[in-house]
């Protein structure tokens, strides 16, 4: 099959969404709303160009002055200023088309690509163009005779507008590729999307994915489900057993966790999960790098409260057996994270992972109908990539006989699911924990005591006959006696 | 009064600037690129350029250049007004005879071309 020459767009994971990158000597529209991100996203293109040694053409339309551009680009990590003048050529044709017209402007940019040498034409104002344009073919020309001649000159050409072309404009059929950049209103936050709404000759990842203008300028978080649609890795879930770090747990599993599984453990608040995690993460060594991905405790109150448990996490992070990522629980994005627990376990061989706890994706996720698909992307490649997880699930009723563990589709796509309660007996309440699955394998359907001593959480005996310990409400089994 | 010819692609900027020096009594013409600046200059003879750095199909630098390689026009002033292009200024003292950063700074655009069309 014959690949495309791609111009890397310097914006990390676009090229994933565009199918590998702009496709070089293309044209694209870039479209999107007054505050978008399409200025910085083609200054990012194009100094991503620059910074490889090409020469880029940066045409404008506008009225605002260069100056004014470079003063807010002067903020982003990207933008060079050595650059100007040099790889990166800034022109207006504003006097030009309002004194000569379209037809002028056409011919001032194919003199300019040829004088520059230019690789990639940035061309920002088609909406101004269109204005002037005394016809809709007026503009249909413009486009189809700039991009002809930076294709000929073997220039890839951007043309950014505030307008929304219509599917069927003209200008949106003679382009190779549309661009959208959406500033969406969510509740009372906003989300920035992008769209790839045309990609001739680019498998690109439909649908909308989220973006961000931070420091470095634009980073896109790809649909998790989308890029991760196919299986790149085969599961390499085995025979082979990890040991959970609390004494007895192990036994309840039938054997310790099973390698490259995923393990749900929900029950509500002060019952032990982040406990249980803390003793898995324990076990982290330069064999099992451990990741803890948590929502709840910075690293250093994490680290303290492991203290106060009996488990040393210090040291395993100190030799670097154990990474800490604090997520706090504010304005997150579902791709954003998911991404960057991915990227934090390929880049250290992660092989135990805690996520405490799921809720905070779901908080995350701006449309939960797609959080089914989201986990079962995310648990798909952690397992493909070898890691065992522990995932915690907060239970929001303290007692009561409804359990509200993530949704069955969510509760299926993990292989082992684990219940802490506190279960209320006598005037006492007792920690206790029982597994009801672990995928391909026996386990003991029993529910014991948990209990925290000098060296943290471990499993201790059966809980005494009781019926009722699920819903927390338990009422002793009164043996019967022969009268 | 002194013609002075402004060589600038950004219409804002060459509005505000004709008005600035035709405020302080000079005459003024302008061009929106480089190669049109040159066509000016060669037609108006002016006793003073003020040129932007980066035009379409010419530079400020390649109008100075230009300039100072016809003998009719080397004896001519010029003066290089930029943002981001003074570096590239300062490094041809041959060809301006002053370089001012952007953004403008009125008294000293008016100062520089005072001293030099005394």
């Amino acid at each position: 099959m014959h690949e495309l020459p791609r111009l890397s767009t310097g914006i990390p994971r676009l090229n994933i969404i565009l199918g590998g990158g702009l496709v070089e000597g293309a044209s694209y529209i870039v479209q999107g709303q007054p505050g978008a991100g399409k200025t910085i996203f083609s200054n990012q293109v194009a100094f991503a160009k620059a910074s490889r040694g090409g020469k880029v053409l940066y045409v404008t339309l506008l009225a605002e002055t260069h100056d004014r551009l470079f003063q807010a680009l002067g903020t982003l990590d990207f933008f060079d200023r050595t650059q100007l003048g040099v790889s990166i050529f800034y022109v207006s044709v504003f006097q030009t088309l309002r004194e000569e017209g379209l037809s002028a402007v056409v011919s001032l940019i194919r003199q300019e690509i040829a004088r520059q040498g230019a690789t990639l034409l940035v061309f920002d104002g088609l909406l101004n163009a269109s204005d002037r344009g005394d016809t809709t073919l007026d503009v249909k020309t413009f486009v189809a005779e700039v991009q002809s001649q930076a294709a000929f000159a073997g220039c890839t050409v951007l043309f950014l507008t505030s307008t929304r072309f219509a599917e069927d404009s003209p200008e949106h059929t003679m382009v190779d590729g549309v661009i959208e950049l959406h500033n969406e209103l969510v509740g009372v936050r906003t989300v920035r999307r992008l769209q790839v709404k045309k990609s001739r000759g680019s498998a690109s990842l439909g649908g909308y994915h989220q973006f961000e203008i931070t420091a470095a300028g634009l980073v896109a978080y790809p649909r998790l489900e989308a890029i991760l649609s196919t299986e790149a890795i085969e599961d390499r879930s085995g025979a082979k057993r990890i040991a959970s770090g609390t004494a007895g747990f192990d036994a309840m599993l039938g054997g310790a966790l099973p390698e490259s599984s995923v393990t749900l453990v929900f029950g509500p608040s002060g019952c032990g999960k982040t406990s249980l995690g803390l003793n898995f993460l324990n076990q982290a060594s330069a064999e099992e790098p451990a990741l803890h991905f948590g929502f709840y405790e910075t690293p250093s109150r994490l680290l303290k409260k492991a203290r106060a448990l009996g488990v040393d996490l210090e040291t395993p992070v100190n030799l670097g057996f154990l990474e800490v990522i604090y997520n706090p629980m504010t304005e997150n994005l579902l791709d954003k994270l998911g991404h960057r627990l991915l990227d934090a376990i390929r880049s250290r061989g992660v092989k135990r992972l805690l996520i405490d706890g799921l809720g905070g994706f779901e908080r995350a996720a701006v449309h939960p109908s797609r959080l089914v698909e989201f986990f079962a992307a995310l648990t798909n490649e952690v397992r493909a990539l070898g890691v065992t997880t522990i995932a915690t699930w907060e239970l929001r009723d303290l007692f009561g006989p409804t359990v509200t563990a993530p949704g069955s589709e969510i509760s299926s796509l993990l292989d082992n699911l684990v219940m802490l309660r506190h279960v209320e007996l006598g005037s006492r309440y007792k920690r206790t924990i029982s597994v009801l699955k672990v995928r391909d394998s026996g386990y003991e359907p029993v529910i014991h005591e948990l209990e925290f001593g000098s060296k943290g959480l471990s499993v201790t005996s059966a809980l005494e006959p009781v019926t009722g310990a699920t819903t927390g409400v338990a009422t002793a089994i009164v043996p019967e006696t022969d009268a | 009064m002194p013609l002075i010819v402004i060589a600038e692609d950004e219409f804002l900027i060459a509005d505000l600037l004709t008005i600035i020096l035709e405020d302080a009594g000079y005459e003024v013409a302008s061009a929106s690129h480089g190669r049109a600046a040159l066509a000016l200059v060669r037609d108006k003879r002016p006793a003073l350029v003020i040129t932007d750095y980066m035009m379409p199909l010419m530079t400020g630098l390649e109008l100075a250049q230009a300039m100072r390689a016809d003998g009719d026009l080397a004896h001519i002033p010029v003066i290089l007004v930029s943002g981001a292009q003074g570096s590239i200024g300062r490094a041809h003292p041959d060809v301006f005879e002053a370089v001012l950063d952007k953004p403008y700074n009125e008294k000293k655009l008016l100062e520089t071309v005072s001293r030099l069309l005394s």
